[in-house]
């Protein structure tokens, strides 16, 4: 089922990257976007989901881990055990709601203060649905102020049309790939996953427990 | 580990075989071979060293069955635990320094089991009572055969018919008696165990030895075997355990499943005024095949307490009428609310943008729910709204539509989906609570079952640091709504709500689904992230009916051990106390 996993360690990096925003903004569209390349009507998150996407920026190649996590207040407790770790944040609105901007700065940005391991972590803002440009009540200039104010990149995009989906992701990674201690974590995961794929017999002796 | 009697000499001692000489008749040689039993499939080794003769060694599975002795004529007794130890932990017996527990026993039912273990010298006076305990061609094979035994390749030749009983001091002989004593107080143990489960279908002490014995199997398969050893066995071994029928005994399964209820079975449970009769027969027949989709709407109402089992046809059609206008009552104040009125209303408008955001994409791809303007759709959101104000302490939360869209699809009506909804709420509604005590109480318990039906699995999440069980997050939260197609989730959740052999059945799916890929999942080492993508992706490839089976015997198997893993309270269980039920939400919609 899962060809990733068992194939050789053929990459440089490893990121994990996080999706977060209110409920219906289009994270998981956005990731399905990404990953797949098609767009369908999907079910509300439940709990959190990921996906596994091999990537080649810059000459490297990465394996990106996306966490895309249920947008509604009440899983925060379990969604926020998931900030742990991660390279990359895109915060995601819909530019034709407004509440689902104004809570990044509400809600959303605290989270991340409280939650995120490595200050400094690279976030990003998205707004999606510009596809609906006749619905639109969030201007870009919005979003760009917002993202200065808050030392994130920003661009917008649609899920539905991927107008700029992979250009989120790539942006997102390349600042990565511009942190040295962002880095230095991707490449751990490597080393991590390397040992990891290992043939068992390595470790055989140790694991007498079972 | 294999062992290959018959061998002029040693091959020394590896991971896959222990070979001994021994000149055997071929017949000799079947009984004495032990084909491929992953250490983990061992209890214990029992060492016996007598002053005179040879030393020899017995495999204890963790069945309770014991292979035949092995003897060591040659020495090597030392080195073949030194070998073992290189590869499971071995650990000296308290109670007897000649007794080594292959597996360190963590978990309160293997405990249990190895607490059967017998004093050593057992005599040998009521051995025939006990052969009669068990399958004949065990208790006819079983005698051992010191005399058959050669030294330096030469066989002695001293044949004898294992039919026949020697009377003189036999220590294989003992230890085969003592094996088949063991044997019945396992099945004594099985048996007091599941015995109020099992009233009816338990005609021989055997069937409940089958369902242990599955069990342990079953944790042995899905157990971690080192690789190293798995692929060095070879396949074309003599099958001591086939002779031993113990194929026929390890591998069942729970009940096979049933045709579904129809409406002509339905009719024999009630009685002339629409009473079911016996509810706990009833419960039982749905438990093992579900009802047909057009007797549903009628067994639903019933099963998730909206009905009272001893209600009649003329009281349901009662309450119906009364509930309906109970329901338009509490539609009507959200409807009543006026477009000025919710522009000051923030809680309600947020709390109804979830709702709509929700339900549109709420099984869209099933033909109930498809296409636009599909009122159906428009129903789900009536209902829900109409419920976040019955409770609005709860309020919505996502993956009740997941909830609600099968009942409205099988009530057809709004008013009676709703109050279906509402009696399905009452047990589930934890599950949404904002501190989601609901959802950690069944994590635990899960956690608590998996250490006492999957030991292996157990220490390897705890060492892998995934005990929180999150990775089961939506398969509890929406009942499994998202794993299967739409309409085996009807059926697994009627299985549910029947509550026959647990309220918490639910869990033993999760622990049996589990269980399938433990093998999986310790062999690849996942981690959490790789556990939970591997979880989720598990949805449309499992088993359903596979899994119904295998949650059943693990329930009936763990038995009061495993109630006693699940806290009072926990969901889907009907709070403790009715008012504490569902604590104020603060600030959520």
């Amino acid at each position: 089922m899962d060809s990733s996993s068992s194939s050789q360690p053929d990459f440089d990096y490893l990121f994990k990257l996080l999706l977060i925003g209110d409920s219906a903004v289009g994270k998981s569209s956005l990731l399905l976007s990404f990953t797949s390349d098609t767009f369908e009507d999907l079910s509300p998150t439940i709990g959190v989901d990921f996906k596994v996407k091999m990537v080649t920026v810059g000459g490297k190649k990465l394996k990106l881990a996306i966490w895309d996590t249920a947008g509604q207040e009440r899983f925060r407790t379990l969604t926020s055990s998931y900030y742990r770790g991660a390279q990359g944040v895109i915060m995601v609105y819909d530019v034709t709601r407004r509440e689902t901007f104004t809570n990044l700065s509400d809600v959303w940005a605290k989270e991340l203060d409280l939650y995120l391991t490595n200050q400094d972590c690279i976030k990003m803002l998205v707004g999606n649905k510009v596809d609906k440009e006749s619905e639109r009540v969030v201007t870009k200039k919005e979003g760009i102020d917002f993202a200065r104010e808050y030392g994130c990149l920003f661009l917008e995009c649609s899920a539905k049309t991927r107008v700029n989906v992979e250009q989120c992701f790539e942006e997102l990674v390349l600042k990565i790939l511009d942190t040295p201690s962002l880095l230095a974590e991707g490449s751990k995961g490597v080393q991590r996953n390397i040992f990891k794929q290992k043939p068992p017999e390595s470790d055989a002796s140790t694991s007498g427990c079972c | 580990m294999t062992w290959i009697p018959y061998k002029r000499s040693w091959d020394g001692i590896d991971s896959t075989g222990h070979n001994v000489n021994a000149g055997l008749l071929e017949k000799d040689r079947n009984l004495y071979t032990i084909r491929a039993v992953p250490l983990t499939d061992v209890h214990s080794i029992h060492r016996h060293a007598p002053p005179l003769g040879w030393q020899y060694v017995i495999v204890v599975l963790s069945s309770g069955l014991a292979h035949p002795p092995l003897y060591f004529y040659n020495g090597g007794v030392r080195e073949f635990l030194a070998t073992i130890k290189q590869h499971v932990s071995l650990l000296r017996s308290r109670d007897d320094a000649n007794v080594f527990l292959v597996n360190d026993l963590q978990d309160p039912l293997q405990k249990s089991l190895s607490s059967l273990e017998l004093p050593r010298a057992v005599p040998g006076s009521n051995g025939t009572a006990l052969h009669s305990s068990i399958s004949s061609s065990f208790s006819n094979e079983t005698p051992g055969r010191l005399n058959d035994a050669t030294v330096d390749g030469k066989s002695t030749t001293t044949e004898y018919n294992g039919k026949q009983k020697q009377k003189f001091n036999d220590p294989a002989r003992d230890i085969s008696i003592q094996v088949l004593e063991k044997f019945s107080l396992v099945t004594k143990f099985a048996r007091e165990t599941t015995s109020q489960l099992f009233r009816e279908s338990h005609h021989d002490s055997s069937n409940s030895y089958e369902r242990m014995q599955w069990m342990n199997s079953g944790s042995i398969n899905m157990a971690s075997i080192e690789p190293t050893i798995k692929q060095k066995v070879p396949d074309e071994n003599p099958a001591t355990l086939d002779s031993l029928q113990v194929d026929k005994l390890s591998l069942v399964w729970g009940k096979a499943r049933q045709s579904p209820l129809n409406y002509v079975e339905w009719a024999t449970f009630l009685d002339s005024e629409g009473r079911v009769k016996d509810s706990e027969a009833l419960r039982k027949r749905i438990f093992y095949g579900g009802v047909e989709n057009n007797l549903r709407k009628e067994v639903w109402r019933i099963l998730l307490g909206y009905h009272a089992y001893d209600s009649t046809y003329a009281e349901r059609e009662y309450l119906a009428s009364v509930k309906k206008s109970e329901y338009d009552v509490i539609k009507s104040q959200w409807q009543s609310i006026s477009p000025s009125q919710a522009k000051r209303f923030t809680k309600f408008r947020e709390r109804r943008g979830l709702i709509e955001k929700d339900v549109v994409r709420t099984d869209r791809s099933f033909t109930y729910y498809d296409g636009d303007d599909n009122q159906n759709v428009t129903l789900l959101h009536d209902i829900l709204l109409t419920y976040s104000f019955y409770n609005f302490d709860l309020g919505y939360c996502q993956g009740m539509s997941d909830l609600l869209s099968p009942i409205l699809f099988v009530m057809e009506n709004e008013s009676e989906a709703f109050w279906s909804f509402v009696a399905l709420m009452e047990r589930l509604g934890p599950n949404f609570n904002r501190d989601q005590n609901g959802m950690h109480s069944q994590l635990f318990a899960l956690s608590k079952l998996v250490e006492l039906l999957d030991s292996p699995l157990h220490n390897y999440l705890k060492q892998a640091d995934c005990l929180n069980y999150f990775f089961c997050f939506r398969w509890i939260l929406i009942q499994f709504k998202r794993e299967f197609e739409y309409e085996q989730v009807m059926y697994l959740w009627e299985v549910f709500w029947t509550h026959y052999l647990s309220e918490h059945f639910h869990l033993y799916v999760c622990v049996a689904i589990l269980k399938r890929y433990s093998r999986k999942i310790i062999g690849e080492q996942m981690d959490f992230d790789t556990l939970l993508k591997f979880i989720n992706e598990l949805s449309g490839h499992i088993d359903l009916d596979g899994i119904i089976r295998d949650a059943e015997a693990l329930c009936v198997c763990a038995g009061e051990n495993g109630e006693a893993c699940i806290p009072p309270g926990t969901p889907p269980s009907l709070p403790i106390e009715a008012e504490s039920m569902y604590l104020p939400q603060d600030d959520d919609l």
